[in-house]
């Protein structure tokens, strides 16, 4: 018992590397969300659109994204398409990290976003349609913002999912919470080091969660969560 | 002197090989109500979609005050205005629908007034003062600032009939407005359909309210299986009908 909390106590020996892998933990996350909860928009509307090419652009970009491990992306840009393609070896594996996960995060949310905006009512066009209203003004004045709302949950499950996922980028050397801490373990033949990030994960998806809540009684329009009827 | 504001030629209507529309002619004069009755399927509600551009015509033409919305080509074929023009008639055309469909995320007041802030370019100030007006004229003032999920289902008819008429339309057009209605609260949107047709605006309506019809309409057209089948006033058509399918609905009607 003695020896879990001395073992335990060793957390606060590790509190600067703690810190260094938090932030880098921290900013990952957030420039992603960054880049791809808007990304994803543009490549939602695409994959609807009645131009074929851009269409098979934008389903072609999802297929992708979604349909390979997210490490296989990481390793993939990070020895092939920055050093190879992009001759760009001095990019940050920090750079890399935000593109990769930004590419894929707009892939999920892209289709979250599609399956939101078809599921709102023809009739909320063909009113928007009635009053002479156009095709841009219709999206982004009437079905958009009604689109919000819905796929809010779906939304903040992937950034859930997300703060998870921070901990891949640990295989591209780069030196992420998770990356610091197992570093530290090994070096003090401590695994119960690992206490640490868990708690940080589990406070960071918590205050997700509040954030959602806040954000889905703020969209929702009598202020009541879940009270919209059809 | 009357003056023609809706001008329909030999409206053509398929869906996949099934004919909605075959050949339906009418004209509307300003200022009239036309209730629009018949079985259903039998082309009422197309005929009024079409007038909206929300369904695209096979073959004939529609004008709405002076603007060709649709014309027919040397092979009969529907030719329509560009999408600019379509929208310029759109919005001198209201429509009523069956649902309502009001947008539910924004209040009652910017339901109304958000077409013309967005189209007329008005001020929020402005088109604010004249929704409010509007929706005084429906009975509704007091429900400015709520949402239209707070409001019944004849209050949410009036919202958009205060909706459509803020684009100040030539024509308005009534998709069977109570039929999704309980019919204790149908009266409260037949009561404002009343006075709109009071004052004298264009009103196209497809109804199966038949106190409606004969009360308020100034002609009534009957339609079966795409055509009209006969038309006239309210006396001629609901006293003396000419054809046996006329009597025959009637009668199951009334």
């Amino acid at each position: 018992m003695n020896g879990i909390i001395e073992a335990l106590g060793g957390i606060w020996n590790i509190r600067d590397a703690f810190a260094e892998g938090a932030l880098v933990t921290i900013q990952l996350f957030v420039l992603t969300m960054i880049f791809a909860i808007p990304a994803a928009l543009p490549v939602a509307l695409g994959s609807n659109c009645k131009i074929p090419p851009v269409r098979w652009l934008c389903k072609a970009y999802i297929w992708i994204f979604r349909g390979t491990p997210l490490m296989l992306q990481l390793f993939f840009f990070y020895y092939f398409v920055f050093p190879f393609i992009f001759h760009a070896p001095q990019v940050s594996a920090l750079t890399i990290a935000v593109i990769t996960f930004s590419l894929n995060y707009g892939a999920y949310l892209a289709e979250i976003y599609r399956g939101g905006i078809e599921s709102i009512h023809k009739g909320q066009y063909e009113a928007a349609y009635s009053l002479g209203l156009g095709k841009t003004t219709t999206m982004f004045g009437v079905i958009i913002p009604q689109t919000v709302k819905r796929v809010l949950p779906s939304v903040s499950n992937e950034m859930i999912t997300l703060v998870k996922d921070t901990a891949l980028v640990s295989c591209i050397s780069l030196s992420d919470l998770f990356r610091v801490v197992t570093k530290q373990v090994s070096a003090r033949s401590n695994p119960l080091l690992y206490v640490a990030p868990a708690i940080f994960y589990l406070i960071f998806t918590f205050l997700l969660t509040l954030l959602t809540r806040f954000l889905e009684k703020k969209f929702s329009v009598t202020g009541e969560k879940g009270s919209e009827k059809k | 002197m009357t003056e023609t504001v809706l001008e329909i030629k030999d409206l053509i209507k398929d869906f996949n090989g099934v004919r909605a529309l075959n050949g339906v002619s009418l004209s509307v004069e300003k200022g009239q109500t036309v209730a629009i009755i018949g079985p259903s399927g039998s082309g009422k509600s197309t005929l009024l979609r079409c007038i909206n551009a929300l369904e695209r015509a096979t073959a004939g033409s529609i004008t709405v005050h002076g603007r060709t919305l649709v014309s027919s080509n040397e092979q009969n074929q529907a030719v329509y205005a560009s999408e600019k023009e379509i929208r310029t008639i759109r919005s001198d055309t209201g429509m009523i629908f069956q649902h309502f469909n009001l947008f539910p995320h924004m209040t009652c007041l910017k339901n109304v007034c958000y077409a013309p802030v967005k189209l007329k370019k008005q001020s929020k100030k402005n088109a604010a003062q004249a929704a409010e007006k509007l929706l005084e004229t429906v009975g509704l003032s007091d429900k400015k600032n709520a949402y239209p999920e707070q409001l019944s289902g004849g209050q949410k008819q009036r919202v958009a009939i205060a909706r459509g008429l803020a684009m100040n339309p030539t024509v308005m057009l009534f998709d069977e407005p109570t039929s999704a209605l309980d019919p204790e609260i149908t009266g409260e949107v037949i009561n404002v359909m009343k006075t709109l047709a009071k004052e004298h605006r264009t009103m196209l309506v497809v109804t199966h309210e038949m106190a409606f019809a004969r009360e308020a309409a100034d002609r009534v057209i009957f339609m079966d299986q795409g055509k009209i089948i006969e038309e006239g006033t309210p006396e001629e058509l609901f006293q003396n009908p000419k054809s046996d399918r006329v009597k025959e609905f009637l009668k199951a009607m009334l």
